[in-house]
């Protein structure tokens, strides 16, 4: 087992640290992230694969990501939402380095871990992912390209111009694929070996372990129960409480993404209807009009008076006119 | 002195409740059964998948009865109702999306669960019943995701149903009584669309939770697997009980699998194509997209034609499916270590990269038909 111990390759001792490190974090970063979607405070384009693994994998991306945005002009989405959650990010990865750091320094290298591991790991995790990730950013990238290319134009030969759509594309996307994928396998475990010498310099600083194997478990099992697991407990669900009450407060009613086939009608608010006010003014209305009416009908009456008269004048002048005439 | 002290041994409310049902229905001893389970090598983040599932499937359930109040499964208001879901119903769209995602959050875990299994060398003697009852539930998931489908009644959701039907015609025997049975007449209509929202809420949820309660029933009886790898000495020294360490890490993985299906209904919210129509028009039929690698397999040459169809989409899912059954009493190798294991190592990543090309070139693909 010693000899196992000491013989720990770099990548070994890398994917040890910062794989845990990686998923330890996730759950509190996952929480805020969706709490900025719910907000709109961010939004992810086509690559929300790559903005999660992005996350997934902050304490090493946390200085790369502003690197790759600004001087490879790539990103993986917009809003203020994105760079606020690296920077929430920094304290949640110093933690989970400083749990699984401590962790892998009792049970699998038996060395004391040092003080400040947590924080010692963290900024030297991510200096390295400062320059390496750009760097792979750049080489995957252009093999990628170049490796579409070829296999493009190795299907364009006139001896393979007869294959099918179906088989080309899956021809072309394994030749492609296969090469990009090896170059970008062998530069993760380069750099992930990296990380690995960092951390295994520091454990062979560090004094070794004195207690026997089942005294380090426990020693190991003891550190990860806090201290007063009441107040963990409640503050827990104090922040999932307050998560959830932000979440459904901020979460949009309708759909952020209406549909043109179903656009909502625009509706005017109707104003508060007041009964005693109402049936006041409904009253004077009533009353305005009755009036009205009273005076249209006076108007009529007076004039089929004025019309009887004009009439019976008219008869009168007829009964009068035919004795004029021989 | 005496009077005061008597409060403090008088029961709570909550007390005397616990201890009424637990006189009658043995409560306590209930609970010591299921949280004290010993974990051989202790807690592991590989082993939430299980309760993971689960999990899904409430929230599926819960979701999906929510949805249920505003759908009407019928031909004629299916598009409508779920448009209206969408637009009108507060919160609907994010209701609709997160069952959505739900169901291709479920099929993953499954996948992701599967492969935990096989690596592990968990489906051996004496966990081969846990493996069967597993594979019949893996059946379920892919039956729930097929049938919910057809349900917003827009062109995707027809014509995928018609593809799958289609297919499962090709299969001897049985295929053509299927395809009527599930279809109700000669195209997709009101009959089809009845007959798979009765299966989907109905049958499989019923089917589901009666096999999950057999798979758990037999994972209680056989007890956990552990890990591959470790002396006696340190599994037995990590070997831990179920509450609270193994309970943490599920509650952990159920909180991101919840917040990663919220951020892909943020991300991705259900919006659907025209109302379904028996004419394609420029819409290209796919299935979804877990179905999408068997979709594309079939548009290579090799599977051309009647018989070449019936070997793509029946034969050789078909002869796949019943290696996986026969793998416990055909593997009888105790060694469960995956690097000692170099044919199912090699297997497994075979398949994966199988799915993951396949599934990549029918994507591609779509720009060839556009």
């Amino acid at each position: 087992m010693a000899e196992e111990r000491e013989s720990l390759s770099p990548t070994k001792i890398g994917l040890g640290v910062l794989w845990p490190t990686f998923w330890t974090g996730l759950p509190f970063k996952l929480a805020f992230a969706v709490l900025f979607l719910a907000m709109g405070m961010m939004h992810f384009e086509g690559r929300l694969g790559l903005a999660f693994i992005m996350l997934l994998a902050s304490p090493v991306t946390v200085f790369a990501l502003p690197i790759i945005t600004m001087g490879l002009d790539s990103h993986i989405g917009e809003g203020a939402g994105i760079g606020l959650l690296f920077l929430l990010s920094i304290p949640i990865d110093i933690w989970a380095f400083g749990v699984v750091g401590r962790t892998f320094f009792l049970e699998r290298l038996r060395r004391e871990p040092p003080d400040g591991l947590g924080m010692t790991l963290w900024w030297k995790s991510a200096l390295v992912g400062a320059v390496f990730l750009p760097i792979l950013w750049v080489v995957v990238g252009a093999v990628t390209s170049t490796g579409i290319a070829i296999a493009h134009s190795l299907m364009e030969l006139e001896l393979l111009k007869g294959i099918p759509v179906a088989e080309r594309i899956s021809i072309e996307l394994t030749l492609w694929g296969s090469v990009a994928s090896a170059v970008l396998i062998v530069l993760l475990l380069i750099g992930v070996s990296l990380v690995g010498r960092l951390i295994r310099s520091m454990a062979q600083a560090a004094p070794p372990v004195s207690e026997s194997y089942q005294g380090v478990i426990t020693r190991w099992d003891l550190m990860r129960v806090p201290a007063d697991q009441g107040l963990m407990l409640t503050s827990l669900t104090g922040a999932g409480v307050v998560l959830s009450l932000l979440f459904w407060a901020t979460l949009p009613v309708t759909t952020p993404h209406p549909h043109e086939c179903c656009k909502q009608p625009e509706v005017k608010a109707q104003p508060p209807l007041k009964p005693l006010e109402s049936l006041t003014k409904n009253e004077k209305v009533i009353a305005q009009l009755s009036a009205q009416v009273d005076v249209l009908e006076k108007q009529k009456t007076e004039g089929e008076a004025d019309k009887g008269k004009a009439k019976g004048k008219a008869g009168k002048d007829k009964d009068a006119s035919p004795a004029k005439k021989p | 002195m005496e009077h005061s002290s008597l409060p403090s041994t008088q029961p709570t409310a909550i007390e005397k409740v616990v201890a009424f049902i637990d006189e009658r229905v043995g409560l306590k001893q209930m609970q010591a059964k299921m949280l004290n389970e010993p974990v051989p090598g202790g807690s592991r983040w590989a082993y939430v998948f299980g309760s993971v599932l689960l999990f899904i499937f409430i929230m599926q359930a819960l979701t999906g009865i929510l949805l249920m109040f505003y759908y009407v499964p019928t031909a004629d208001h299916a598009y409508a109702s779920t448009q209206y879901i969408i637009h009108d119903v507060d919160y609907g769209w994010f209701l609709l999306s997160y069952h959505f995602w739900g169901s291709t959050a479920m099929v993953v875990c499954v996948f992701a669960h599967m492969s935990q299994v096989f690596l592990w060398g968990a489906y051996k003697s004496p966990r081969e019943m846990i493996w069967l009852v597993g594979l019949a539930l893996f059946g379920i998931v892919m039956g729930f995701g097929f049938t919910g489908y057809l349900l917003p009644w827009d062109q995707r959701a027809y014509w995928a149903t018609t593809v799958g039907v289609e297919i499962m015609d090709k299969t001897p025997i049985l295929g053509d009584f299927m395809a009527r049975f599930l279809k109700g007449g000669p195209t997709p209509g009101q009959m089809t669309l009845s007959r798979f929202f009765v299966i989907h809420v109905m049958i499989l949820p019923a089917a589901l939770m009666g096999l999950a309660g057999l798979h758990l029933f037999l994972f209680r009886a056989a007890g956990p697997a552990g890990p591959f790898r470790g002396t006696p000495e340190e599994l037995k020294a990590k070997t831990d009980y179920f509450f609270p360490r193994q309970i943490w890490k599920d509650i952990v993985g159920m909180v991101v699998v919840f917040a990663s299906i919220c951020a892909l209904a943020f991300w991705e919210p259900v919006v659907l194509l025209e109302e379904a129509t028996p004419d394609p028009g420029d819409y290209h039929p796919e299935p979804e997209w877990y179905f999408l690698f068997l979709f594309q397999l079939l548009r290579l040459k090799i599977f051309a034609g009647e018989f070449g169809q019936f070997l793509g989409a029946i034969a050789l899912p078909g002869a796949f499916m019943a290696l996986l059954a026969a793998l416990p009493f055909i593997d009888k190798d105790p060694e469960r270590n995956i690097f000692k294991r170099p044919i199912a190592l090699i297997g497994w990543i075979v398949v994966m990269v199988s799915i993951l090309l396949f599934t990549v070139s029918a994507i591609i693909n779509r720009e060839f038909l556009d």
